[in-house]
């Protein structure tokens, strides 16, 4: 059978079947326009946001390292700091770093710094050679985003009719809603510019605004910056001790002062209107897990790690018996940098073994903090004084690394004239009188206490982890004067028997006291000492 | 064979137009009903999936803002979610604006507390640092810093922070746990999205008084 076809009917299937097709083309284009969003957002915009703020603190990290290599003992590793780095002044920028499988990106620029008496900050090391620098760290850490440059992002809340990244110091930018809304507010992602040094410029501060493409498009970065302090011996405690305290005596005091503020003034720490009381009180105790025998009045806090505090009624400040506490074994710097100068006598010589009860030293050269004159004797029985070299400020290292029968290192006197600072380094004991160690730097009235300071090598131990021999510290009663001096001795039981004016620091094994002393913290030893290492005292985030 | 064409023959007779009409209804009713059932289940899928993109929004702003936190705490019911946070940018308004600094960052400044460094971002001394508040606001989490209000997410009814404070480490972390209730679903099992995030900052003493939960 056949049918006559009409030319009316052909057209009507090939219509059907296009408009079939675009239906469910459109179907599905909208279905994986919305996959390839979802997709996005919980594959890569979210873990791409995560991984830049790993590269970012993996930036901090390297950085933080390379800070680190100047407490190393190894003059290798120290002479290897900032290698690869360039540096500008006293900022150091570190080269882009690229790792991980995401192919993250670092960068981190190392800022010196300090912050003045009032706590201000200021750029630029410090003017003062004995205290520590501060360091600023601002990381950038990219990811890489996979897909093209018009990689979506899920605004479902955009729809709000608001200007979305408001002007530049503009009112709206206060309110971050005028900058998007949505997964575009909290993960912001560089397209075709850098958002950030196009909008804040390169350092965030509005200056150099430029469009410069991101360092991978499209890509997420995120920012940080992190202060880092130095760790320094004498922070913020007049006496810390590892085992007990006992002390002072039954009317002795321990207050503070600032000397960055000028000299200690005994009636700042009754006087609430003066404006330095608050320096007065960081007369501080702290020690581990002993017991801490409070004689006198602390003008000041007690802290303790799980410890016991006997007579807590003569802290003006507050006790805490749960604060960490940790006091490692001190070793001898690595002294490859000082400028050594071997026994002999005559002019800027000390002999092997200081016996003289006139012995006099003027350095050759004047050095630094970080070179001082370095000499090594055996003993100190005789009377040592030390000269500055021709007006300068003069940097002297001494190290005592014997002992006599009695297993004395230090027994003599010592005298610090205007100009000079001191470093001691003792591998034994110290017996002398508290009038026999005189700190005349910068006067005999107004001495610093850093210009003197004492370290006690930690003796070795054994295979059991115990200490070969004792370490004692006996600052026997003399007349009565002023002791400006600081002992950084963590293996030492330190004796005070004496009841000088105390200035300065003791940071010891176990402390005891029975003298009435006026015992002085000076506050400016806060940045001061040895640098034992760096901690990062804080961490923000760069949001924008 | 050839059949000859009349106008008689051409329509369709009753029967045939009835059962015609009962194949095209019953074809576009299985139609419909499919493409509704399609479009309910895109709807549902597609629900689903944003709303666990908010859940991750959310805790990943709560992250952020613990990580560079100085502090956090949380509400008793742990509906509502504080943290401090330095005024690390200048804002218009603040002392120590000057109109050319504003929108850069503040530099530090140093205090010691209870034998601490305290690195502070702050207009002046006196001044308190930026305060954050996470908080439910119907169907939608709110984010107020400052008193500026952002809603962060909506739909996710179930905002259940927790706070943990952990003296022996001296430091403070946060474990947030967020569900929702899916559509067509009663149960809201299996939508938990957990988080935990730590603070950067040593944990500073918590502010008072406490700012107001919601905005």
């Amino acid at each position: 059978m056949q049918t006559r076809k009409t030319s009316q009917e052909s057209g009507n299937v090939l219509i059907c079947a296009l408009i079939a097709i675009l239906i469910v083309s459109l179907i599905g284009a909208n279905v994986l326009s919305n996959s390839t969003t979802r997709l996005n957002v919980s594959s890569n915009h979210v873990r791409a946001w995560k991984e830049a703020l790993e590269a970012a603190e993996g930036g901090g990290e390297m950085a933080f390292a390379e800070l680190r290599k100047q407490t190393s003992t190894d003059a290798a590793v120290r002479a290897s700091q900032w290698s690869g780095w360039t540096t500008s002044g006293t900022t150091h920028t570190s080269p882009q770093t690229t790792f991980g499988a995401s192919n993250l990106i670092a960068q981190t620029a190392v800022e010196t710094l300090y912050f003045d008496a009032s706590g201000v900050f200021h750029a630029g090391a410090n003017p003062d050679p004995a205290q520590n620098n501060w360091y600023r760290l601002r990381s950038k850490g990219t990811a890489p985003l996979p897909n093209l440059k018009r990689t979506g992002m899920d605004d479902a809340l955009v729809q709000d009719g608001q200007t979305h990244f408001a002007a530049f110091g503009s009112t709206q930018m206060k309110d971050i809603v005028a900058r998007s809304k949505g997964d575009s507010l909290l993960r912001k992602i560089d397209f075709q510019y850098d958002h950030f040094v196009s909008t804040y410029g390169p350092n965030g501060d509005g200056v150099n605004k430029t469009l410069v493409a991101p360092v991978a498009a499209p890509s997420i970065s995120r920012r940080i910056e992190q202060i880092v302090t130095p760790v320094t011996p004498f922070f913020d405690a007049a006496i810390k001790a590892n085992g007990i305290f006992y002390g002072l005596g039954s009317a002795a005091y321990i207050d503070s002062y600032d000397s960055r503020n000028g000299p200690y003034d005994p009636t700042v720490k009754t006087n609430p209107s003066s404006p330095y009381y608050k320096d007065s009180r960081h007369g501080s105790v702290e020690i581990n897990s002993g017991t801490a025998t409070i004689k006198g009045t602390i003008y000041g806090d007690v802290a303790t790690n799980g410890g016991t505090v006997i007579n807590s009624q003569y802290v003006t400040g507050t006790v805490d018996n749960n604060v960490p506490f940790t006091l490692e074994d001190y070793h001898m710097p690595d002294t490859s940098g000082w400028s050594y100068q071997a026994p002999g006598s005559g002019a800027g010589k000390l002999p092997s073994s200081v016996t003289s009860s006139s012995q006099t030293l003027t350095p050759p050269a004047a050095g630094t903090s970080a070179a001082p004159n370095y000499y090594v004797i055996s003993t100190l029985s005789g009377k040592l004084t030390v000269n500055q070299v021709a007006g300068e400020e003069t940097y002297v290292a001494i190290r005592v690394n014997s002992s006599n029968v009695n297993g004395d290192g230090i027994i003599g006197g010592i005298t610090v004239n205007p100009g000079v600072h001191l470093r001691i380094y003792f591998d034994y004991n110290i017996s002398t009188k508290n009038s026999d160690l005189a700190n005349n730097n910068p006067t005999s009235t107004n001495p610093l206490a850093s210009n003197l300071q004492f370290y006690g090598i930690s003796p070795p131990r054994d295979a059991n982890g115990n200490p070969v021999r004792t370490q004692t510290i006996n600052l026997n009663s003399g007349n009565p004067g002023t002791l400006a001096a600081t002992f950084y001795a963590p293996s030492a039981a330190v004796n005070e028997n004496g009841n000088p004016d105390f200035i300065g620091t003791v940071v010891c094994k176990t402390f005891y006291a029975n003298g009435n002393i006026a015992w002085h913290y000076d506050r400016a030893l806060n940045s001061k000492g040895e640098l034992l290492d760096f901690r990062i005292a804080s961490y923000v985030e760069d949001t924008r | 064979m050839r059949l000859g064409s009349s106008l008689a023959a051409r329509a369709f007779t009753l029967v045939e137009m009835l059962i015609a009409m009962a194949i095209g209804v019953a074809i576009i009713a299985a139609t419909l009903t499919t493409s509704v059932a399609l479009q309910k289940s895109f709807y549902s899928v597609d629900n689903y999936f944003g709303t666990h993109i908010q859940q991750i929004r959310i805790v990943d702003y709560l992250a952020r803002d613990v990580r560079r936190g100085l502090s956090v705490v949380s509400s008793a019911d742990k509906h509502t979610v504080t943290v401090n946070l330095p005024r690390y940018i200048i804002q218009a308004g603040d002392a120590d604006a000057t109109g050319s600094n504003i929108g850069t960052p503040r530099a530090p400044s140093l205090a010691v507390v209870n034998r601490d460094y305290n690195i502070n971002y702050l207009p002046t001394s006196a001044s308190s640092s930026s305060v954050v508040v996470y908080s439910i606001s119907g169907s939608s989490i709110l984010r107020t810093e400052d008193n500026v209000v952002t809603m962060i997410a909506s739909s996710t009814d179930s905002l259940l922070p927790e706070t943990v404070d952990v003296e022996l480490a001296n430091t403070e972390y946060t474990t947030t746990a967020i569900t929702f209730q899916p559509l067509s679903v009663a149960d809201r099992n299996g939508t938990v999205v957990y988080s935990t995030a730590y603070l950067r900052n040593r944990r500073r003493a918590i502010p008072t008084p406490s700012p107001s939960a919601t905005p």
